[in-house]
């Protein structure tokens, strides 16, 4: 059978930041083809080339054995290519049928929307996957399970014989998840070829006929499912066996620094958690995307204020309504984003670091350029921070240097709380075991640390213990002995946790 | 209903102004200067509808009161020059058109920001025109004024054309792809982009019909007085932004109807005429528009604000 | 070594400002050769004794511009001191100067007010300081009664605006002043290291904890503020206050910054590059003037100065609007290339 999409040594890279390296890629018609990797590997880059959005720096693209230059979002639509996103692409002021209507209907600027027939598709399409949304809500008074499902059906109903669905179940409830799946079986036997991403193991196994693995920004293998098991898969996709690549923890952890209780805020859905974090210990943080991780960890840091519960640091019971009141009690946060939060890509370095110490390096508020300089080139060479100099301006550093400029400007805080928010996140492999490292060494000085990862096996690696959030909730808290992925997962998937093991 | 907030306070807002003028001040209604009066509202009228589609796909055009008086200008010289009026419209709409797709050019296809691409152009514009004309009324030739018709009927020529404008352009709004592709484009780019519209020729678009629609707004002013003055569009800007804003045209794009801009186009006319037969000084207007439009946004931003939380 | 150095007359050349400073010398070679007694010491003091107003308004935009804000409101705020500042001396008798630090602790006000809105509504800069134009202007005019003008002020309060002091215009002096105050905050203070992070990217700055709301406010306070310090000193050299003081001065201003190189998408600019492009401005107002020799569309040069030199600063800001975008895209294109060709092997081997 001739592939319908093949794609020969896919290069790009934004700024410095080399996303992917080479990755070669085909799909059968007919086929579901799972691609697998970490956060950061190239997933997300490489769905965007195939669809358009990214033009690559270098490679080659055959859809239906006709080479493609230049492709854009329309110019795929129109070669039949569809792509349901992580994060739905639709426009929260039209209705369900306009948007379907606006992402299926290749029209002219001047020609009519036709509302019955318009209408009538968007019934049929939703009927089709069964979903129970009305044509006529406005999209934005859906929830996002259900602005999912409207994604799958504008793929759907695309008629595209390549369909991309980038971890379409991250949102999902079981009872969408089934539908999906269906959709998923019954494209498949239409002979189109579907391109399936997802965290879940379990689901590639029920789902794909063939697996490729990315591992930063490479292709480093494609296989039959039937061929591997999971911890193959894992292997593949970490490079190395799990065990060895994380620094052992050492000592018994200290004094509770960070004690909660009941605390909750209810704008951002994070409700009744009680949790304490002492000196020297990593606590992982487990639970899916949306469980409320990084919601608990923006109410610590004050940036959305608690509402509910208390805050005890050191024994002292305080209250935090802002990032600065944080700083000034010794919390650091490095943020999940670090694109738009973690480091300001346009500064130099040296300006990045010093960013939240400011009233402690310039006392009176005049800046020190000596003192500024001399901090950073020590955080530099203490981090093995990759970059020409103070200088340098964040955005020239790869994902990984950017990372630890970010965790730097929170070390300079000298706190007492350290909260890492997906800490590797977009990370290659060295620069990760690099952060592993540094960020165990500061626990070893005797640093709390709180660290959100969506990565299981750093969750289990690091963690002395495991927290794992679900729906706002901390629902359970799991020791290091019994911390597996089976117990994790279950936990935060809300599968009875018998049943798992 | 709470999607169109905004447009039924404007419009109760106004209802009791008209209404109050009604009781205390009923003169106000006398016919021949209640239409002269809404007449000489209708280019800006035109010029609002323009800047409202501007501001939904997400940008801002300060320069269209440069245009405008550009505009009324070549109109005027190609009428002086004894070329009938069909070719000074025609001159018009497409010189406005023309310095639109300047602008278009340097905001969606160079990336730059609409604010400084405009005011550079208006500033351009304007001073152009100061050196061509040097400040002098430009005496037009007979038949231009009212078309050559008689007041009543230029008046209603006048009228019904900015309304066919206002009901095609909401009707486009709303029916035509091209409605939708604007409205996408200031929700969201990206997400447009992703749905296979190209955003920047959207913008580009959009700032071409910005330009065309002050080049009909201009022969709309053009047609109403025997004389063209060059600094005619001063703070046609500040006014077609203001009955935007006013009408529900939120700011950071994507939102917004022409049914608004009407209202607010209205509100903000009438005030300085409704001063004068309240007997009140008329200096008071541009500080009660300033409070006007302020009081838009903060209401505007007390209600994302209470959504938010 | 011969590498580093020619990289750093590139960069040298590359600097906004240094194109700029050339731009000027241009200007004054231009308008020597064809104006006359242009280069003469009183026409010098002239040049910026006529400018230090949008001069005073410019620099202090420089720090709301960076952090990616725009205040349209200045010369409204200017029409509104001035009036201000008349009715103090005249009708109630103030002495001058404690009436102009009136008139600047309104501007602050006013400042204020733009920045409340801002900062603590989150609505848009520029549509909230467009209403304030509006309602500045207005309040102005309404003061005077659209017509009523204040003048009568005591001499040495004009001298402000019309006498020398060692030999240059006074008020230029109160213009260093400022300048060097706000180059001090901008470039040598946390503040002015956070008006940056903040026009870069606010959120960024707000996860570092800096005060985001309370810094913006500042910077739109002290625009307010010296927004009253250019209408006293208008006033002053015109020797009347009227409700239409520094009519499109804003415009003026903002025309300076940009020209200036700063990013009016914030973060990125200098004082000196809105200094350096404020002279520019002045230099081709005044110089115009001096040119009776050529003609332009019949006219003189000089009678038509104005608006030429209005014309040629909006043809001036579009130019370096796009030079400016098309380098970065230039620049963003090396540099992808660049990475390619260093780091990867060739795709056509594999």
């Amino acid at each position: 059978m001739k592939p319908i999409l093949q794609l020969t040594a896919i290069q790009k890279s934004f700024g410095a930041v080399r996303a992917l390296k080479g990755v070669s890629f085909e799909l059968l018609p007919g086929e579901v083809h799972a691609l697998l990797g970490e956060n950061g590997a190239g997933k997300s880059t490489l769905i965007k080339v195939i669809t358009g959005a990214h033009q690559p720096d270098g490679g080659k693209l055959i859809v239906a054995g006709v080479e493609v230059s230049h492709l854009t979002p329309a110019k795929a639509r129109e070669l039949g290519i569809a792509c349901i996103y992580q994060q739905p692409a639709l426009f929260p002021d039209l209705t369900v049928a306009e948007n379907i209507g606006l992402r299926l209907k290749k029209t002219g600027a001047l020609s009519r929307i036709r509302w019955a027939s318009q209408r009538t598709l968007a019934v049929e399409l939703l009927h089709r996957i069964g979903a129970e949304i009305s044509p006529d809500a406005e999209v934005g008074s859906l929830s996002m399970p259900e602005q999912q499902l409207v994604e799958i059906a504008c793929a759907l109903g695309s008629g595209a014989r390549i369909v991309i669905m980038d971890e379409p179940t991250a949102s999902l409830t079981q009872k969408e998840q089934h539908l999906l799946f269906k959709v998923v079986h019954d494209l498949r036997a239409s002979g189109v070829g579907v391109v399936y991403i997802s965290h879940r193991l379990e689901e590639i196994f029920a789902l794909a006929d063939r697996v490729t693995v990315l591992r930063d920004g490479e292709s480093v293998g494609t296989n039959p499912v039937a061929d591997l098991s999971e911890a193959a898969m894992i292997k593949l996709m970490v490079g190395r066996e799990v065990s060895s690549i994380y620094p052992p923890a050492t000592g018994e952890p200290g004094a509770v620094v960070l004690a909660l209780k009941n605390l909750g805020c209810a704008a951002s859905g994070v409700s009744g958690v009680t949790l304490d974090v002492r000196a020297g210990e990593i606590v992982g943080m487990a639970g899916l995307v949306g469980a409320g991780r990084t919601e608990l960890a923006r109410i610590l840091f004050g940036i959305t204020p608690a509402d509910a519960g208390e805050i005890g640091l050191n024994g002292e019971q305080i209250s935090i309504s802002n990032p600065r009141e944080a700083i000034a009690h010794g919390i650091a946060y490095v943020p999940e984003d670090r694109r738009r939060h973690g480091v300001i890509l346009e500064m130099p370095i040296a300006h990045n670091m010093t960013m939240a110490i400011h009233p402690k390096i310039f006392p009176g508020t005049w800046l020190r350029f000596g003192a500024e300089n001399l901090l950073a080139c020590e955080f530099i060479r203490d981090l093995g921070i990759k970059a020409y100099g103070p200088d340098a301006p964040g955005g020239s550093l790869s994902g990984g240097n950017q990372q630890k400029v970010s965790v730097a400007r929170w070390l300079a805080t000298k706190p007492k709380l350290l909260i890492l928010d997906e800490p590797t996140q977009g990370v290659d492999v060295g620069a990760k075991s690099e952060i592993h490292k540094i960020i165990r060494e500061l626990a070893r000085e005797g640093l709390a640390v709180l660290m959100i990862s969506s990565d299981l096996p750093e969750v289990l690696g690091m963690s002395d213990r495991v927290a794992v959030m679900r729906g706002g909730k901390l629902v359970e808290m799991i020791a290091k002995e019994n911390a597996d992925a089976h117990t994790v997962m279950a936990a935060a998937l809300g599968t009875n946790g018998k049943d798992a093991a | 209903m709470s999607k169109y907030f905004r447009e039924l306070t404007v419009a109760a807002a106004l209802g009791l102004l008209m209404a109050s003028l009604a009781i205390f001040a009923p003169h106000f209604f006398q016919w021949q200067p209640f239409i002269s009066r809404l007449t000489s509202q209708m280019p800006a009228l035109a010029a609002a509808i323009g800047i409202a589609l501007v501001i939904i796909s997400r940008q801002i055009d300060i320069s269209i009161g440069s245009q405008f008086g550009m505009c009324a200008i070549i109109a005027g010289v190609t009428a002086a020059s004894g070329l009938p009026l069909g070719v000074a419209i025609f001159a018009a709409i497409g010189a406005g058109a023309a310095m639109g797709a300047l602008n278009g050019v340097l905001v969606a296809y160079l990336g730059l920001p609409s604010i400084v691409v405009t005011l550079a152009t208006m500033v351009t514009w304007q001073e152009a025109l100061r050196l061509w004309q040097q400040g002098r009324l430009l005496n037009l030739p007979a038949g231009i004024q009212w078309f050559g018709l008689s007041q009543p009927t230029g008046q209603a020529i006048v009228i019904s054309l900015a309304f066919v404008l206002l009901v095609g352009a909401a009707w486009g709004m709303k029916n035509l792809a091209a409605g939708r592709f604007i409205h996408a484009t200031g929700t969201d780019a990206e997400a447009a982009r992703l749905a296979g519209i190209d955003p920047r020729h959207t913008t580009f678009a959009v700032f071409v019909l910005m330009g065309g629609l002050a080049g009909l707004a201009a022969v709309l002013n053009l047609v109403q007085s025997p004389q063209v003055q060059p600094n005619c569009g001063d703070g046609l800007e500040l006014k077609a932004i203001a009955a935007a804003v006013v009408g529900g045209v939120a700011i950071s794009g994507g939102r917004g109807t022409l049914w608004g801009v009407l209202l607010g186009m209205l509100l903000l006319a009438n005030v300085n005429p409704a001063l004068t037969h309240f007997h009140q000084p008329p200096y008071w207007e541009k500080a009660i528009q300033g409070l006007v439009i302020l009081l838009a946004v903060v209401a505007d931003g007390i209600r994302s604000r209470k959504t938010k939380i | 070594m011969s590498s580093t150095r020619s990289f750093s007359i590139k960069s040298l050349l590359a600097r906004h400002e240094t194109v700029l400073v050339l731009v000027i010398l241009l200007e004054v070679l231009l308008f020597q050769t064809l104006g006359k007694n242009f280069l003469v010491g009183k026409n010098l003091s002239n040049v910026f004794r006529h400018s230090v107003e949008i001069g005073l308004l410019a620099v202090a935009m420089t720090p709301v511009i960076l952090t990616g804000g725009i205040d349209l409101s200045v010369g409204s705020m200017m029409g509104l001191c001035a009036v201000l500042f008349g009715m103090m001396v005249n009708r109630f008798g103030l002495p001058p100067y404690l009436a102009g630090l009136v008139a600047v602790l309104f501007g602050a006000l006013g400042g204020g007010m733009n920045a409340v809105l801002i900062t603590r509504l989150n609505l848009p800069p520029l549509i909230v300081t467009l209403g304030t134009f509006s309602l500045f202007r207005g309040l102005a005019e309404a003061l005077t009664k659209g017509a009523e003008s204040y003048s009568g002020f005591p001499k040495s309060f004009l001298a402000l605006g019309n006498a020398d002091l060692a030999g240059l215009p006074a008020q230029i002096w109160v213009f260093f002043a400022v300048a060097a105050a706000i180059w001090l905050m901008v470039h040598q203070t946390t503040l002015g290291r956070s008006f940056r992070a903040i026009g870069y990217a606010s959120e960024g700055a707000r996860y570092a904890g800096i005060p985001v709301a309370r810094n913006t406010s500042l910077a739109y306070i002290i625009a307010g503020a010296v927004a009253g310090l250019a209408a006293v000193i208008l006033v002053a050299r015109l020797g009347e206050a009227r409700a239409n003081a520094g009519i499109g001065y804003e415009l003026l201003a903002i025309t300076a910054v940009v020209l200036g190189g700063v990013s009016i998408f914030g973060g990125s600019g200098t004082v000196a590059g809105t200094l350096l492009g404020w002279i520019a401005l002045a230099i081709l107002n005044n110089g115009l003037t001096r040119i009776s020799d050529y003609r332009i569309m019949d006219q003189p040069v000089a009678s038509v100065a104005r608006e030429l030199s209005g014309l040629l600063t909006g043809l001036l800001l579009l130019a370096a609007l796009a030079i400016g975008a098309t380098m970065k895209a230039l620049a963003i294109r090396r540099a992808r290339k660049q990475s390619l060709s260093k780091t990867t092997p060739n795709p056509a081997i594999s």
